[in-house]
């Protein structure tokens, strides 16, 4: 699973040593968290290579602040999560006229002014539950929908995104909730859900947690075994041990890029041209069937 | 007509009646509003009590806390901290039970007894000394988990996960009961309720709780030690707040160190509601239960409904306000 | 420089026939009052002869008044504060009316800042201030906080404030109460700088030696009335006590079986070399102690009283002794012989003594507590063996005292904040009595109660001397003093000035020890 090797991030010439300087907006999210461990277990990788790790606590000026730090500091590259696209948008532009590659990450900046963008699709991600879960229950059933936050960017796609998904099935949403991304709360929305319908055939939850939260609000009511359960992200230790554990049926992939920002970084300080200007990230869908096998991509 | 006017006047002057109208308003909401009879299901006001009861027991906390006139901002904080380090100690230590549960209560003791110490011992005004602790919490939960959710699935050295059963104790807890009819994680919240009714009204420290919270000068020149008093009340409050830590990580099968984010509120609204004014002095635990039931109704009731978050928020802080307007015109 | 009264040249401020009431009670009736330029005029009378009122009045704050005020000759009604300080009219509080958290120039310019089109203009305030300051010899660095300073420069820079308002009348009330000796001589200098550039000054004392030091002229009142106004020269001693008493006592205390003080009985409490620190000791330049080295004793079923005038430190000398005060109240203390060490109330209560404050409301009664509760707040751990509380033992006590003292209420579960006065008093010494004391501290047990209440509490106090309570009593209505104590000792500014047995005890001599001067001691140097 992650077979990938030193040759596949290739390698500094002997001796000579790198730094990459991280801005990420926000460490409260475990996704984010995911993220730095991800490029951090990719770096270790590159002997010579150092990267430099700054958290901007989900404050925008402190980001524009730490990526201006990064430019005077000298980095030889610089990645950026960043909070919001116009605020950072002129720091990002200024390492890249001063020749500092820019690699953003997950959230887009306005213009043209960086090196490459890598980031999944929250839409894409959605439309293809949608669809899996159609498949799933052959076209037919009761859905409860727990949905992130609605003010969030993530949340409305994942919401469209599905909808589209389903439409034309006929799969019906008969419940939903914001749980606000947290679990607590999608166990207590789960529960009235429960309350009012007693024939609910599957929950769509827009993340992990919030799935395992219906999950355990089902199985207090001892319902859990005619429900199935799907969430969003697929990370390590919450979506894919839930379907390893068999308590979801399937859990969508959100990528967090971190890989695949330190191996296009090594390519564009080694000076690799015809790198394009945009990575989108393939998604996985992890089942039962498939976990062990390292999930399976989607088409 | 004057006489119907006394008769009200009478019955409304006592706390009690104001702290229960506030819930009956609230109930017959749910009975208006009742989602299809779903309010009228039993299963439905079990549910409520066990959804409310960690939040209750921050409730509880902060009641003592305010009748000593202060203000604990921790609780969440504690809430969150508390919830790691047991699922630390149980799902990755795999210690037994009861010393998780142990160390669990001393940690959260020793957060509140420290705010405490700074209020008691360096005059600090609670506000600021629980907000720091508040802070300082957060952080250290933070710290402890690595930033990711302590859950069943452990980090190996190499990168893989190990994942491990749930120990008995998230089943034993997280679990109903008298023939299915009530949650533990409820029992042990009506537990501390019964804990804080014993103090506050049996218990001769209950009284210098009230003292101190009314007046504390005169409450030290009668010979009551205030500062310990203070040291009690957090102390109890973080207790309680390591209880709820407990409670919380067993229903999420995990410790989240974000965990209670923003709790502290709710509990100060709940006890609002229930009719414990914030200068101190007054107020009960039974007056903080009927708070924590009316919002938990009130929570319960938009739930069932499918209310959306925005037409929430705004229902909430209505209600939050109307309560308290209700309770201020005793004596009109 | 011609003697100011003698040809009034400039009469600054007058007054006449000024009345004044609160909520139906006359504290001020047909005062009449002149001040001329360049004179320091004192303003004399006992606690409660009406001096605040009047100043509160001169200075804005009252605006409620009958009679008529004449500023320059011309009628004039002060609206606020801010208006008197408009029309020239300064006041040096005796608690400083300085923002403590900003600097010196600020507090100068506080409400009156140069600021032209609303831009404070920083450095023109700083000139100008520093003029003022060395008017009065004030050398410090204007742009530290005011908090950093002692009290004796905080108090110039008051006077440097009424500088900057081109005050013409300056009103001090006891602004030497906490200041040093060589600091008070400095204060009068500048108020004699201040007289020659026609300044007049109205000045409250309550000592002796100032007051004759400094007045021009004298004006006493005494119960709200004008009792004359007279040159200080002309004015002796004596006539000003005289003024200031001027009451005939009248018999209306229970009599009660005096204890013998000079008799074998042992001392129940001895006090030697007993101080109290001021919390923010040590800045140079003030006193550094509210009471200083006081000595006495008191025996079983006697009653001691204090007298003393505002800032006597009579109740700082109480709170010290019961421990209130923590270790800031140094001293050698004996309770029935043994040593007693002064530590916190919860010990000074086991030890057996109790202290009723002068404030109910702040610090003697939990207002939002019942009856029952205050009862028996300070004898908690008696009705809860064990910690838990035996409710009908609670009751029962309380119950006791309502009926020995004839509490009024509806029952023990009334709320003490909705009693009058006088049962609210009834309820703190509930409190004491409960704890069973051997010493009582008792500061103004009559204040703010009514005759009847008052007359009861008197005959208490007798009961509670007849089972060999040791009562140390405040209190500042003379006729209570005289008709109560069986001693009596005078306070003056933290130092004890005079002891006098109840037989040789006169009005004259209290309130002469009460102004500093030195009284006739009963074996004591």
């Amino acid at each position: 699973m992650f077979a990938a090797g030193t040759a596949a991030f290739g390698t500094l010439p002997a001796g000579k040593k790198m730094v990459i300087g991280m801005s990420q907006c926000n460490l409260g999210e475990p996704w984010r968290v995911q993220m730095n461990a991800d490029i951090k277990k990719a770096a270790q990788k590159v002997p010579g290579l150092d990267v430099v790790f700054k958290d901007a606590q989900n404050d925008t000026l402190k980001q524009r602040a730490q990526v201006e730090e990064f430019i005077n500091s000298g980095v030889d590259l610089l990645i950026v999560s960043p909070k919001e696209a116009a605020p950072l948008t002129p720091p990002i532009a200024e390492a890249y006229k001063k020749g500092i590659p820019v690699i953003v990450l997950d959230r887009k900046v306005l213009g043209n002014d960086y090196t490459m963008f890598i980031g999944a699709d929250n839409k894409r991600i959605g439309l293809a539950a949608g669809r899996w879960i159609a498949k799933r229950l052959g076209g037919k059933g009761k859905i409860v929908e727990l949905k992130g936050l609605m003010t969030s960017t993530p949340g409305q796609d994942r919401n469209s995104g599905f909808r589209q998904g389903i439409k034309g099935s006929g799969l019906q949403v008969a419940f939903e909730a914001d749980m606000k991304w947290l679990e607590p709360d999608a166990r207590k929305e789960m529960e009235s859900a429960l309350a009012v319908h007693s024939d609910v055939d599957l929950v769509y939850a827009h993340n992990d947690p919030g799935a395992h939260g219906a999950y355990l609000a089902a199985k207090a009511v001892g319902r859990e075994k005619n429900i199935m359960f799907v969430g969003i992200d697929g990370l390590p230790q919450e979506g894919q041990a839930y379907v390893k554990q068999g308590l979801l049926e399937a859990s969508f992939e959100y990528p967090t890029g971190g890989k695949e920002a330190v191996e296009n970084a090594m390519k564009i300080l080694g000076g690799k041209k015809g790198l394009p200007k945009e990575l989108k990230l393939e998604s996985r869908v992890f089942t039962k069937a498939n976990i062990d096998k390292g999930g399976e991509l989607l088409k | 007509m004057t006489k119907a006017r006394d008769f009200f006047g009478l019955v409304f002057s006592k706390p009690w009646v104001r702290a229960l109208s506030a819930l009956v308003f609230v109930a017959l909401l749910g009975i208006i509003f009742n989602a299809e009879g779903t309010f009228f299901k039993w299963s439905t006001h079990r549910d409520m009590l066990r959804q409310v009861s960690v939040y209750g027991m921050l409730a509880c906390g902060m009641t003592l806390v305010i009748i000593t006139s202060g203000i604990d901002l921790s609780v969440g904080s504690v809430l969150g901290l508390s919830a790691v380090l047991f699922s630390i100690a149980t799902l990755h230590l795999a210690w037994p039970a009861w010393l998780a549960i142990a160390v669990t209560l001393l940690a959260g003791i020793a957060c509140g007894t420290l705010s405490g110490a700074m209020i008691a011992r360096f005059r600090m005004q609670p506000f600021v000394a629980t907000l720091a602790m508040m802070v300082f919490a957060r952080g250290a939960a933070k710290y402890l988990s690595g930033g990711q959710k302590v859950s069943t699935a452990v980090a190996q050295a190499d990168g893989t996960y190990k994942y491990v059963d749930l120990p008995r104790i998230f089943s034993l807890i997280d679990h109903r009961i008298l023939g299915d009819n009530i949650a533990v994680v409820a029992l042990i919240f009506l537990g501390c309720v019964l804990l804080c009714w014993l103090l506050l009204a049996k218990l001769r420290w209950g009284r210098y709780l009230y003292a101190t919270g009314g007046n504390e000068e005169a409450a030290r020149l009668s010979g009551i030690p205030t500062g310990a008093v203070k040291l009690l009340a957090y102390g109890l409050s973080g207790m309680f707040c390591a209880l709820a830590g407990i409670c919380q990580a067993v229903q999420e099968q995990q410790g989240d160190p974000e965990a209670g984010t923003s709790y502290e509120l709710t509990a100060i609204a709940m006890v609002v509601i229930g009719g414990t004014s914030l200068s101190g002095g007054r107020g009960g635990i039974l007056f903080t239960l009927l708070g924590v039931v009316t919002i938990g109704y009130l929570e319960k009731i938009l739930s069932i409904n499918a209310v959306g978050e925005a037409s929430r928020l705004m229902l909430t802080g209505i209600i939050i306000v109307a309560a308290v307007l209700f309770q201020k015109t005793k004596k009109a | 420089m011609a003697e100011p009264g003698d040809r009034m040249v400039d009469t600054l401020l007058s007054l006449r026939g000024i009345r004044k009431s609160f909520s139906g009670v006359t504290v001020l009736d047909d005062v009449s009052f002149d001040l001329a330029a360049g004179e320091v005029h004192i303003l004399a009378g006992e606690n409660g002869a009406g001096k605040s009122t009047l100043i509160k009045i001169i200075a804005g704050i009252h605006t409620e008044y009958e009679g008529e005020m004449k500023l320059n000759g011309r009628p004039v009604v002060i609206a606020s504060p801010h208006h008197a300080a408009e029309l020239g009219i300064s006041v040096i509080h005796q608690e400083m009316s300085l923002v403590d958290s900003m600097s010196a120039v600020d507090n100068l310019f506080l409400g009156r800042e140069l600021a032209p089109r609303g831009w404070l203009d920083k450095s023109s305030q700083r000139v100008k201030a520093g003029e003022f300051c060395a008017k009065l010899d004030l050398d410090i660095d204007l742009s530290r906080p005011v908090e950093d300073f002692p009290l004796s420069v905080k108090n110039r820079i008051e006077i440097a404030k009424a500088l900057a308002i081109d005050a013409k009348i300056i009103i001090m009330d006891e602004p030497t109460s906490a200041l040093s000796g060589p600091e008070v001589e400095k204060l009068f200098r500048i108020i004699a700088e201040l007289k020659k550039s026609g300044c007049g000054i109205i000045y409250i004392s309550h000592r002796m030696d100032e007051i004759y030091a400094i007045a021009d002229r004298i004006t006493v009142l005494r119960d709200g009335r004008t009792v004359g106004t007279a040159r200080a020269k002309e004015l002796g001693e004596d006539e000003l006590v005289r003024w200031m008493i001027g009451r005939e006592l009248k018999a209306q205390f229970p009599e009660r079986a005096r204890a013998d003080g000079a008799g074998g009985a042992k001392d129940r409490i001895k006090v030697e070399g007993f101080s109290v620190l001021k919390p923010d000791a040590g800045s140079h330049g003030a006193k550094r102690w509210l009471v200083k080295d006081a000595a006495f004793s008191v025996k079983p079923g006697e009653i001691v009283g204090f007298a003393g005038l505002q800032g006597s430190g009579n109740s700082d000398l109480f709170s010290g002794l019961f421990g209130a005060y923590g270790d800031r109240a140094q001293g050698k203390v004996t309770l029935d012989g043994a040593p007693f060490r002064v530590k916190s109330p919860e010990h000074s209560i086991r030890q057996g003594m109790a202290y009723l404050t002068n404030d109910r409301k702040g610090t003697g009664l939990v207002l939002g507590m019942d009856i029952v509760q205050n009862i028996t707040l300070a004898s908690l751990p008696a009705v809860s063996p064990a910690g838990w509380f035996r409710q009908a033992l609670e009751r029962e006590i309380a119950a006791r005292h309502m009926g020995a003292l004839r509490i009024k209420a509806s029952s023990g579960g009334q709320e003490v904040g909705t009693l009058s006065g006088g049962n609210q008093q009834k309820v703190a010494l509930a409190k004491w009595l409960e704890t069973e004391p051997k010493v009582m501290l008792l500061d103004e047990p009559t204040r703010g109660v009514d005759i009847g209440a008052k007359h009861e509490i008197y005959r208490h106090m007798n009961e509670w001397t007849a089972r060999g309570i040791s009562i140390l009593l405040i209190t500042s209505e003379m006729p209570e003093l005289l008709g109560l104590a069986d001693r009596i000792i005078v306070l003056h500014r933290g130092e004890m000035t005079a002891e006098f047995p109840r037989e040789t005890a006169t009005q004259e001599k209290i309130l002469r020890a009460a102004m500093g001067r030195i009284g006739t001691s009963k074996g004591r140097s």
